[in-house]
């Protein structure tokens, strides 16, 4: 009966481990990341990764015109991004786009059918500030979309990407998805990579909301930088 | 004196200090073209010197040639991937890390054709070394050698390191073009007709293993008394050896990879199970049968190319077959004239009808020389549809009407495909 109930937990383990449910990995490390930032960090990217979909039903919420949403709105965005990271490591560089936008769009592999795409600097570039300083680490925010019950595998997952999704009457949730990278100045290597999503309940949604958005994203993003390194 | 030499062993590993980080095999060409890329532009090795080191340490190389890679060491997009790699190459990163990303630098490489780059930037006391080829964007083989001032001792020191292997004759330009045109070995059709012909030697016993013996200890224990008395009569392993070696020779061909029909000749040689207790046997020399086999097999297979060089057929086969027996009985010397039991020694019949049921696999070898693996079941008796007749019950019996064994065979094939 032992021997019975042994092959059933040792099948059970197998299944486990490859993966009958869902396998997709969302992040990747490098294997000579080892150490997670900490007290200082250099962002960039903040400028042009921010994108607000269904734009109107933000509009409405959030009190603001229609036609200035994305710029109000990613500017909102930005700007509390900008404050979260800096209650978070402190002393923070904040690199403006330029830095990066001139090095062509490059795909990264996290998993076998999960793709990032994003503007990563060349080998043997150093990033450099504006008073001429080259950062340690720099995290590079490849793109935030917020929307409505999105999900990250209709973004990255190469299967998925020209699926449909139906018209939604009613949202249940407002969801941020969000891409970075934590780039090795000094060596000029990716040292983690990864896509999150976070799903926000609504209940009525105010400007309030959308900062604890990306209050949760920055945190988010901290948990995963010391997550991944690798031990 | 073991530990001394141990130490010894360690004092030389230690004294040549080079290490290799991984080497994927790169494909070393003799008369090898090498181009050595100083990442700082001042070469810690002599070309010439280099290209008689290489002489020395590979006596497969033929005659190389080697030259400083001046125009990667003036190119900027080259010294920032150099600088980026002598920064980046370390102990334990796989070399998939360390691919070239500029579309610049990638195509650089590509260019190479059949030229081997060697990499060497200096690391403090050492200097480390990559090669590369145009088959990968990354480095084929890295790692560590000690720097040294003397540039012949270095050139040793690399070319015994990263360089002391078989060697491959480099291509014409024709050839290289005709291999970039060339299918894949894997990706070919399947021939729509396979034909082969083979010789084996294979072993047969009417006992199955694995089975219990009480199965078939009555046919392979039987004894033959008076030339022709047994227990049973049912099966011809009454009163012929049942377990005995056999050779074949048999041809087939396969359609399409899928369906195939085998002729196949088989013959052993069977001794009968006289009672050696009886007396009677005394007047006898010997007594034996050859067994003819002569059948026909349907195949269904299914080819599997495992390599460029193998392809495995795994195979099941269904038959029927006719046997013969010839009988060989001899008296000695002495006797004038046979027992009356001996005149009316035992007869079997002239023909035995039967069915071949197995499976098997055929392992190809550089898609001629193929080694056949079988097994599986035969039969053999009498036509069971045989009109019943009146004087039934008055006629002899048949003699083996129910004989069956199993065997294994081991052959040896040639194929042709059309």
């Amino acid at each position: 009966m032992t021997f019975k109930k042994s092959i059933i937990s040792i099948a059970f383990a197998i299944c486990m481990l490859t993966g009958c449910a869902d396998s997709n990995h969302w992040t990747s490390s490098h294997p000579l990341y080892h150490k997670a930032p900490y007290g200082g960090i250099a962002v960039t990217g903040i400028e042009n990764a921010f994108v607000i979909t269904r734009s109107s039903w933000f509009a409405k919420r959030l009190e603001i015109d229609k036609d200035s949403m994305q710029i109000k709105g990613t500017q909102h965005c930005r700007k509390t991004f900008e404050v979260e990271m800096r209650k978070s490591y402190g002393n923070l560089t904040v690199l403006s786009d330029s830095a990066i936008i001139k090095f062509p769009e490059e795909s990264l592999k996290l998993d076998d059918r999960i793709f990032i795409k994003g503007h990563i600097p060349e080998q043997g570039v150093t990033l450099k500030d504006s008073t001429g300083n080259e950062p340690p680490v720099v995290l590079i925010l490849h793109e935030f979309i917020i929307g409505t019950d999105l999900k990250r595998e209709d973004f990255f997952d190469y299967a998925l990407i020209h699926n449909e999704s139906g018209s939604i009457r009613k949202p249940d949730n407002v969801s941020a998805i969000f891409s970075y990278t934590l780039w090795d100045n000094l060596k000029q290597r990716p040292l983690f990579s990864a896509v999150d999503e976070i799903q926000q309940p609504i209940t009525t949604y105010k400007l309030a909301n959308l900062t604890n958005l990306i209050q949760i994203a920055v945190q988010k993003i901290r948990k995963n930088l010391i997550a991944g390194v690798d031990k | 004196m073991k530990k001394l030499l141990l130490i010894l062993m360690f004092l030389v590993a230690w004294a040549s200090a080079s290490e290799v980080y991984f080497d994927s095999r790169f494909t070393l060409w003799k008369d090898a073209t090498i181009l050595i890329w100083a990442v700082n532009g001042e070469s810690p090795v002599n070309a010439s010197e280099f290209c008689l080191s290489l002489r020395r340490n590979n006596s497969g190389i033929g005659e190389p040639k080697c030259r400083e890679l001046g125009e990667w060491e003036r190119d900027s997009i080259a010294i920032r991937y150099g600088s980026w790699l002598s920064n980046n190459l370390e102990k334990g990163l796989p070399s998939s890390y360390l691919r070239a990303r500029h579309p610049g630098m990638a195509a650089k490489i590509q260019a190479l054709e059949d030229n081997i780059v060697l990499f060497i930037a200096p690391q403090g006391k050492n200097l480390q070394v990559a090669i590369f080829d145009e088959t990968a964007q990354e480095p084929k083989a890295a790692g560590i050698v000690k720097a040294n001032s003397d540039k012949i001792a270095l050139s040793d020191d690399i070319a015994s390191t990263f360089f002391d292997k078989r060697t491959k004759r480099r291509l014409t330009k024709e050839e290289r073009l005709k291999q970039r045109t060339e299918p894949d070995d894997l990706y070919k059709e399947i021939p729509s007709l396979r034909i082969w012909a083979g010789m084996g030697i294979g072993y047969s016993q009417a006992h199955f293993p694995f089975t219990p013996d009480n199965w078939t200890k009555n046919h392979t224990r039987s004894r033959v008394k008076n030339y022709r008395a047994t227990k049973d009569s049912v099966s011809l392993w009454n009163f012929i050896e049942d377990a005995a070696p056999y050779f074949s020779i048999y041809a087939g061909l396969t359609w399409h990879g899928f369906i195939g029909v085998e002729f196949m000749y088989r013959y052993s040689n069977r001794d009968m199970k006289t009672d050696n207790s009886d007396t009677i046997y005394r007047e006898l020399d010997h007594w034996n049968f050859g067994q003819h086999d002569i059948g026909l097999n349907v195949l269904l297979s299914m080819t599997y190319n495992i390599t460029p060089w193998l392809d495995i057929t795994p195979l099941a086969f269904i038959g029927f077959q006719y046997t013969f027996y010839n009988e060989d009985i001899g008296l000695k010397d002495d006797v004038k004239k046979p027992s009356r039991s001996y005149e009316y020694r035992i007869k079997f019949e002239d023909v035995y009808k039967g069915a071949l049921l197995g499976i098997g696999g055929q392992f190809v070898f550089k898609k001629h020389y193929g080694v056949d693996l079988r097994m599986g079941l035969s039969s053999r008796g009498r036509d069971l549809y045989e009109a019943p007749s009146p004087d039934a019950g008055a006629a002899p019996t048949t003699i083996g009407k129910s004989t069956i064994d199993c065997f294994v065979s081991l052959g040896f094939e040639y194929h042709w495909t059309i």
